[in-house]
C-alpha cells in the first residue's frame, strides 16, 4: 500500500511552500502544478516565480510584467465549471532590478531622501548587481504579498543557488553591509559630520588614511553619504529581515526539494537537506523529477516487433530494429543510473516522503501541461 | 557501463558538424562559465588537460569555492598556490612534450592580501590591515571587492602560464562577476581600485582572452546561454566569446526513412512490450531533434559574428570524474584542427 501523497496535504494546509533545488529540474513547473491543484481545489493562491522558461511565462501570461500579481484564468482548463471554483490562480514573476528601488521607497522616511538615495552613486551600483540581490528581492517580495492576507497559500519558487541558503541568508548580507558599526564608525554624531572627532583619535586617523589610500577620498566622502542616507533605513530593513525568517520558520511554512535524477541535482538536494535540518526548517517532500522508465530487462527485439516492421517497409526492418535495440539498452543504462542517484538521495532525505515524476515526453508549457503533472505530484507517494 | 563514445554519437565522434576547438588551447586566458549542471567544471578539466597535452604550461583554477569541485577530478584539494597535478613528462619517441598541468583555488582573503602586499609593500603593514576589523568588514561588505580581487590573483597568474583556465561561477553570477569592473571603473576615479579593475578590463580585452560557455541540448539552458551570452556581451564589451561548448549532445543519426518507420511503427498497435522499444527509439529522436534545434538557435543567436559550435558527446554515464574528463579530452582532441608543435608555436 502506498500512502498518499505528501504534497495533498501541505497544498491543502500550509500558507507557504517553498520550493528549492538546483537549476534545470523543473522547480518552477512544480511549483506552478502544486499552485493549480491548490487552486483548483478551492484556495487563493500565489505562485511567485524568479525565472520561468518562456513558453510557460507566456501560457501563464507573465511574459512581460515584473512584480505585478497575474490572475491566470482558469476557464480554459475548466469551461463551464470554472464559475463555481472558489479557488483562484496567481502569478507573479521577480524583477530583481526594481525592487530594491521598492523597498527604499517603502521605509525611506520622505521622497527627498528617497531620491538621494537614488542618485547616490553607490546605491546605484549595488542596487544591480550586488551578490544575492535576486535572493534578497524574493525574501522582499514575499514579505510583501505574505502579509497582504489576499492568499491562502504562497508558492516560492526559489533562484537556482548551489552553494548555501542564500535566499535565506541573503537580507542579513545588506543588513551586515549596512552594519550599526561600520556605520557608527562613518558617522559620529550629526554635529560632527561625517568623519567627525572621532577621526581626530589616532588609530580611527590611520585606519582612515589607509582605507583612503585604498579607495579614494572622494569614494570615502561618497560612502559616508550612503551610510547617512541610509542610516534611517536600517531598522525598517531589519525589522523586514526577522519578520521573513521568522516566516520561514512558522509552523504554516513548509520547504519542498526538488532534483533531478542525476549526480549534480542529486548533490545539491542533499546539500539543502542538510542546510534545512541544520536550521530546523520543515522539510515535506522530496519531487524526485525528469525519470526515465524501461521495464524489460533484455527484451528479444525481433520477436517483438520484428514481424510489423517488416510488413511496413522490408528494407529498413533489420536496420532499424538494431537500433531500437541499441536505443533501448542505453535507456536502460540511464534508468539504472538514475535509480542509483534516488537511492543516493532517499538515503538523505530519511523518512522525508519522496514524489517520482516521469520525465514528460514534451517540455511543460500550458496548463493542460500542468494539470498532467498532478497524476504524479498528488497520488503517486511511493513507499517511505 | 558507458559504450565507447564512437559506438554513442558516432557523428560527434568524428567531428562532423563541430566547430574547431583548438582555439580553446591557443587562449591564454579562457573563462568557462554555464548554467549549473552543464558539466561546466568537467568540460574546464578537460579543457586544460587538452591544453596541456599540446605542449602549453596550464593552470585550471576555481574562484574561491568552499567546496571545491577539482578535488573530485585530481583526487587533491586544489590550494590557493597552484599546485602541480600532472608532470608533463615527454610521452614517447617523436610526440610532442605534454606541458605540465597544474590547479588551485583562488580563494579571496589571499587574494587580498596579496593584492594589499602588492600595494603596501609592507608585510607589517599589511598585517595590521588584515587585522583592522573596521577594515575587513569594510572590504567584505564593499561592492564587488570580492570579485575584484579573485580577478586580480588571475591576472597576476597568467603572467606565470602560457594558459590559465578559469572555472567561473554559473551564468547570471560571471556576468555579475565581471560587472564589478565596470562598476569599480565608474565608482573609482582614481586610485588602486581604480588601477586593479584597469588592470582586470586589460586582460579581458586582450585577443587571447576568450569566454565560453557551456550549453546543454535543452530549451532553457539554451535560453540562459543566449541571456548569458547577451549580457555578458553588455558589460564586457570587448571580452571575446567565440565559442559555445554544447555539451551532451546527440547528432541526428535518423535517415529520414528510418524516422518513418518509427513514427508509423509509433502508431502501429504493436503490444505494451514492443511499445517500450519503440519508446526507446522516439526517446533518441528527441534527443536528435533537441540537438538540432540548439544548435540551430546557439548558432543563429551568431547571426552577425557569432560563436562556433564545439559539440561534445554524452560521455561516460555513471562513471567516475576523472575517467569523464579523459573520455572529453580525448573528444576535444579529436576536434581539433590545429596542434601545437615542441617550442608551443600553433601549427595549422
Amino acid at each position: 500500500m502506498k500512502p498518499p501523497s505528501p504534497l495533498i496535504a501541505l497544498a491543502n494546509g500550509q500558507r507557504l511552500l517553498v520550493c528549492v533545488g538546483s537549476g534545470g529540474v523543473g522547480k518552477t513547473t512544480t511549483a506552478a502544478s502544486i499552485g493549480l491543484w491548490a487552486a483548483l481545489s478551492g484556495r487563493r493562491v500565489l505562485v511567485l516565480t524568479i525565472d520561468p522558461a518562456r513558453r510557460l511565462a507566456n501560457s501563464l501570461g507573465l511574459s512581460e510584467i515584473g512584480n505585478t500579481e497575474v490572475r491566470i484564468p482558469l476557464e480554459r482548463l475548466l469551461g463551464d465549471g470554472a464559475a463555481q471554483t472558489k479557488g483562484e490562480l496567481w502569478a507573479m514573476m521577480l524583477d530583481p532590478k526594481s525592487t530594491l528601488d521598492d523597498v527604499i521607497s517603502k521605509v525611506a522616511k520622505d521622497a527627498r531622501t528617497r531620491d538621494a538615495i537614488f542618485q547616490n552613486r553607490i546605491y546605484r551600483s549595488i542596487a544591480g548587481s550586488f551578490s544575492g540581490s535576486q535572493e534578497y528581492m524574493a525574501t522582499e517580495r514575499l514579505y510583501d504579498v505574505y502579509g497582504s492576507g489576499r492568499y491562502d497559500l504562497i508558492v516560492l519558487d526559489t533562484p537556482p543557488v548551489k552553494n548555501a541558503l542564500d535566499f535565506l541568508e541573503a537580507p542579513g548580507r545588506l543588513a551586515r553591509f549596512l552594519d550599526r558599526q561600520v556605520m557608527k564608525w562613518f558617522l559620529t554624531s550629526e554635529e560632527d559630520g561625517p568623519f567627525g572627532k572621532r577621526l581626530m583619535l589616532s588609530t580611527s586617523a590611520v585606519v582612515y588614511r589607509l582605507l583612503g589610500h585604498i579607495f579614494g577620498k572622494d569614494f570615502l566622502a561618497e560612502l559616508s553619504v550612503f551610510f547617512t542616507l541610509f542610516r534611517d533605513l536600517y531598522d525598517g530593513m531589519r525589522e523586514r529581515h526577522e519578520a521573513v525568517s521568522r516566516i520561514f520558520g512558522d509552523a504554516a511554512t513548509t520547504f519542498v526539494v526538488v532534483s533531478a535524477p542525476n549526480e549534480p541535482s542529486v548533490d545539491v538536494a542533499n546539500f539543502f537537506l542538510q542546510e534545512l535540518r541544520s536550521r530546523k526548517l520543515r522539510i515535506g517532500a522530496v519531487v524526485v523529477n525528469q525519470l526515465h522508465r524501461a521495464r524489460l530487462l533484455n527484451p528479444d527485439v525481433d520477436a517483438l516487433l520484428g514481424r510489423k516492421a517488416r510488413e511496413i517497409m522490408p528494407d529498413l526492418a533489420p536496420q532499424m530494429l538494431a537500433r531500437l535495440g541499441a536505443a533501448h539498452r542505453r535507456l536502460r543504462e540511464l534508468t539504472a543510473l538514475e535509480a542509483h542517484w534516488v537511492r543516493h538521495l532517499a538515503n538523505e532525505a530519511a523518512g522525508v516522503p519522496m514524489v517520482e515524476i516521469d520525465r514528460q515526453s514534451g517540455e511543460v508549457h500550458d496548463l493542460a501541461g500542468l494539470l498532467s503533472l498532478h497524476d504524479w505530484l498528488f497520488a503517486k507517494g511511493t513507499d517511505v | 557501463m558507458a559504450e565507447p563514445a564512437a559506438a554513442l554519437n558516432p557523428g560527434v565522434a568524428s567531428g562532423v558538424g563541430s566547430a574547431d576547438s583548438s582555439l580553446l588551447f591557443r587562449s591564454r586566458v579562457l573563462l568557462l562559465t554555464g548554467k549549473g549542471g552543464t558539466g561546466k567544471t568537467t568540460l574546464a578539466a578537460a579543457t586544460a588537460r587538452f591544453a596541456a597535452a599540446q605542449g602549453r604550461k596550464t593552470l585550471l583554477c576555481e574562484l574561491d569555492n568552499q567546496r571545491p569541485s577539482l578535488t573530485a577530478i585530481f583526487g587533491k584539494v586544489p590550494t590557493y598556490e597552484p599546485q602541480r597535478v600532472e608532470s608533463g613528462a615527454p610521452t614517447g619517441a617523436g610526440s610532442r612534450a605534454a606541458a605540465a598541468l597544474s590547479i588551485c583555488n583562488i580563494e579571496w582573503m589571499p587574494a587580498l592580501d596579496d593584492w594589499l602586499a602588492d600595494l603596501v609593500g609592507v608585510g607589517r603593514i599589511v598585517r595590521m590591515i588584515m587585522k583592522n576589523r573596521m577594515i575587513s568588514i569594510f572590504l567584505e561588505a564593499a561592492p564587488g571587492a570580492r570579485d575584484l580581487m579573485l580577478l586580480h590573483r588571475v591576472v597576476r597568474l597568467a603572467e606565470q602560464f602560457d594558459l590559465v583556465v578559469v572555472d567561473m561561477p554559473a551564468s547570471g553570477n560571471a556576468a555579475g562577476m565581471l560587472s564589478v569592473v565596470s562598476t569599480a571603473r565608474r565608482l573609482f576615479d582614481s586610485g588602486p581600485i581604480r588601477r586593479c579593475a584597469e588592470e582586470i578590463d586589460a586582460m579581458l580585452r586582450r585577443p587571447d582572452t576568450n569566454l565560453v560557455v557551456v550549453s546543454l541540448p535543452e530549451e532553457m539552458v539554451v535560453n540562459e546561454t543566449m541571456e548569458t551570452r547577451a549580457r555578458i556581451a553588455a558589460e564586457v564589451p570587448g571580452l571575446r566569446q567565440p565559442l559555445v561548448l554544447l555539451n551532451r549532445a546527440t547528432p541526428a543519426s535518423l535517415t529520414p526513412g528510418e524516422q518513418e518507420l518509427l513514427s508509423r511503427l509509433d502508431q502501429a498497435d504493436v503490444g505494451s512490450e514492443a511499445r517500450e522499444l519503440v519508446e526507446a527509439g522516439l526517446w533518441e529522436e528527441r534527443l536528435e531533434r533537441a540537438t538540432a534545434e540548439a544548435l540551430t538557435r546557439l548558432r543563429g543567436d551568431a547571426g552577425r559574428s557569432g560563436p562556433s559550435v564545439v559539440v561534445l558527446p554524452v560521455l561516460g554515464r555513471g562513471e567516475g570524474a576523472a575517467k569523464v574528463v579523459g573520455q572529453l579530452t580525448a573528444a576535444l582532441a579529436r576536434q581539433s584542427r590545429a596542434r601545437v608543435d615542441l617550442v608551443g608555436e600553433v601549427v595549422r
